[in-house]
């Protein structure tokens, strides 16, 4: 590793900053230039976004035009719709809370002391089942509500996090049976990963929502919502495998013959010895999968699903609020920052935790 | 398993890699206790031939018994080997993602089922036995190249195995650390473990060799103790590859 800032002295610093800067006409002139747009892109998102914006629920077209700026307002008043989408308007406070179940377990599966099977098994079970009876309800008083009426951010985390927990052991089990020491299973396991990746991912939601009815048996058909999750996380299963095969791909060929060596029989050898390496080589990989899921849930909209994206759509559709589509834009944005950015800066730390101590110098 | 049987009978064993005649018609046997030092060329397949006995290469015909069990397709024999064959690596072959007590731990908890505190006392005396029990909750890729090989030898040690294979254990270390290792495999020996050995390390032969097995293209070519083994070679190519291993 190169000398980073923080282990160089005040002066040190100082110096490579002017000279990394400055160290030339032509990079003083760069930074002069790119300093100057940088400065100017700010000061306009801040003059739309704050200095002239108009903020509250009394607000209006004619009195947020008059200010010039952003018309928050539209937040303020359709903000319901964003995030619940077209939930139940009485009920949308087991929305809420749904939310932040899956919030809670999603935090909760973060802590490393919570890393083992039991817990997490049992965090996760108990996660679904509150997330599921708070939105379908039916049960302890709460009106039913179908899963065509969820909508909004809860509807998005349930895509998400589905798609993520239902993928992850198919990737799992598609990149072990694809390392197989039989051919055919190896095979057949790579054609199924080929043919999936050569599909776009809505070709499969629409099988799933539309034509898998016709050829199923009735009693496996299922709810709408959950053949096209089952399809979203087969597409997610087939690029996860081949982020786990690469990882398999860097691990030692004498990790395994130790592991033999000892006594070890297959599963303890996978389980204890060759994926928890895999994953730490396919960890940045694995996190921009994740990332790519979290953006695809908004594909589900074409199958008829008001995810956030969707009711955001919705949300200034109405007559009054036409206008305002930037702001809602931003709006829901700004949440997807929130999550993505935060899985992003997860991944970081679970990298800086596990170089501790696992390279030498 | 039959303890009064030999610790290793080797018969006839033949391997190919596709049209590569690996080995050619071994036969050995290694009693309980015997330490033997296999050496020979690059190539000429000795590390083959320790690496059938535990199956981490398959055999293409001939027979391998350790202690009276046949190696074969029966897994659950294959288990059972394994169970009494450790095994030392060139490259060492420590779990990177585990500290030191744990790669020591991880097998005599999921293979011979004894409790975390046994295996752990257990592991802390192998640990102390290769001179480095202060390092137990470091990882591999913090300790030098001697110490992880140490730890791979504390780490087989910990299955008390019957036997020992050792893969040309000090060819990846630095010159200053092939002694540290060394010294703790002649304590084993002394100790009266069964040890079979592929090694270039010829002052470790002479001194806890019972026998020198010398091996070329295949085949064995002269098995001898090792006073006669240096002092009278007998084949015409053990001579050429003495004179290169002790000329300088």
């Amino acid at each position: 590793m190169t000398a980073s800032s923080h282990t160089l002295g005040r002066a040190a610093r100082l110096r490579r900053l002017r000279r990394g800067y400055f160290g030339s006409p032509l990079s003083a002139l760069m930074t002069v230039i790119s300093g100057a747009v940088i400065a100017f892109i700010g000061w306009v998102l801040l003059d739309w976004g704050l200095v002239n914006a108009t903020f509250g629920a009394d607000g209006t077209q004619e009195t947020c035009a008059a200010n010039g700026g952003a018309c928050w307002s539209v937040i303020a008043v359709r903000w319901r719709v964003i995030l619940f989408g077209i939930y139940p308007y009485e009920e949308q406070w087991r929305s809420a809370l749904a939310c932040a179940v899956v919030g809670v377990v999603i935090l909760l599966s973060c802590l490393p002391r919570m890393w083992s099977f039991g817990r997490l098994a049992l965090v996760w079970t108990l996660g679904t089942v509150i997330f599921y009876t708070l939105m379908r309800g039916g049960v302890f008083g709460l009106v039913p509500v179908n899963e065509q009426q969820w909508g909004g951010l809860p509807l998005t985390l349930f895509i998400f996090v589905a798609t993520a927990v239902i993928g992850m052991p198919l990737a799992i089990g598609l990149a072990l049976l694809r390392r197989s020491d039989y051919p055919v299973i190896a095979r057949v396991s790579g054609w199924i990963i080929d043919t999936i990746r050569s599909l776009p991912l809505l070709a499969i939601l629409f099988t799933c929502a539309i034509v898998l009815p016709f050829m199923l048996p009735g009693f496996l058909i299922g709810e709408k919502l959950y053949r096209v999750l089952f399809g979203a996380a087969l597409f997610f299963a087939a690029y996860q495998a081949e982020i786990i095969r690469g990882g398999f791909q860097g691990i030692p060929k004498g990790q395994e013959e130790a592991a033999k060596a000892l006594g070890l029989t297959y599963w303890q050898r996978t389980f204890r010895i060759v994926l928890p390496q895999a994953f730490r080589l396919a960890l940045p990989a694995t996190i921009n999968q994740f990332v790519i899921a979290f953006m695809e849930t908004s594909l589900i909209v074409v199958v008829g699903f008001m995810e956030l994206l969707a009711a955001g759509n919705t949300a200034f559709k109405t007559g009054t609020w036409k206008f305002a589509y930037a702001e809602v834009y931003v709006f829901v944005a700004a949440i997807y920052f929130v999550f993505v950015f935060g899985l992003s800066r997860y991944g970081a730390y679970l990298e800086a935790r596990m170089n501790v101590g696992h390279r030498k110098d | 398993m039959d303890m009064t049987a030999p610790a290793i009978e080797i018969t006839d064993l033949n391997k190919y890699y596709g049209a590569f005649h690996a080995l050619r018609g071994i036969n050995l046997t290694v009693s309980r206790g015997e330490k033997v030092v296999v050496c020979g060329p690059s190539g000429s397949g000795k590390s083959t031939m320790i690496r059938c006995i535990n199956q981490l290469e398959e055999h293409d015909s001939g027979t391998i018994q350790v202690f009276g069990t046949l190696v074969d397709d029966n897994l659950a024999s294959l288990d059972e080997i394994r169970r009494e064959v450790g095994m030392v690596f060139q490259q060492f072959n420590l779990f990177p993602h585990m500290t030191v007590l744990e790669n020591c731990t991880l097998a005599p908890m999921l293979v011979r089922k004894i409790s975390r505190a046994d295996a752990e006392a257990t592991a802390m005396r192998y640990l102390e036995k290769v001179r480095i029990p202060d390092q137990a909750q470091k990882f591999p890729g913090q300790l030098s190249g001697g110490q992880q090989q140490r730890v791979a030898i504390a780490r087989a040690l910990c299955m008390q195995p019957e036997i020992l294979l050792f893969d040309e254990p000090t060819s990846a270390l630095d010159p200053e650390m092939i002694a540290e290792v060394l010294d703790v495999m002649v304590t084993l020996a002394q100790e009266g473990m069964t040890m079979v050995c592929v090694t270039h390390e010829m002052g470790f032969a002479r001194k806890v060799a019972d026998r020198v097995i010398f091996m070329d293209k295949g085949e064995i070519i002269e098995e001898a103790p090792p006073e006669t083994f240096f002092s009278h070679p007998r084949n015409e190519r053990t001579r050429l590859f003495l004179s290169q291993v002790l000329g300088h």
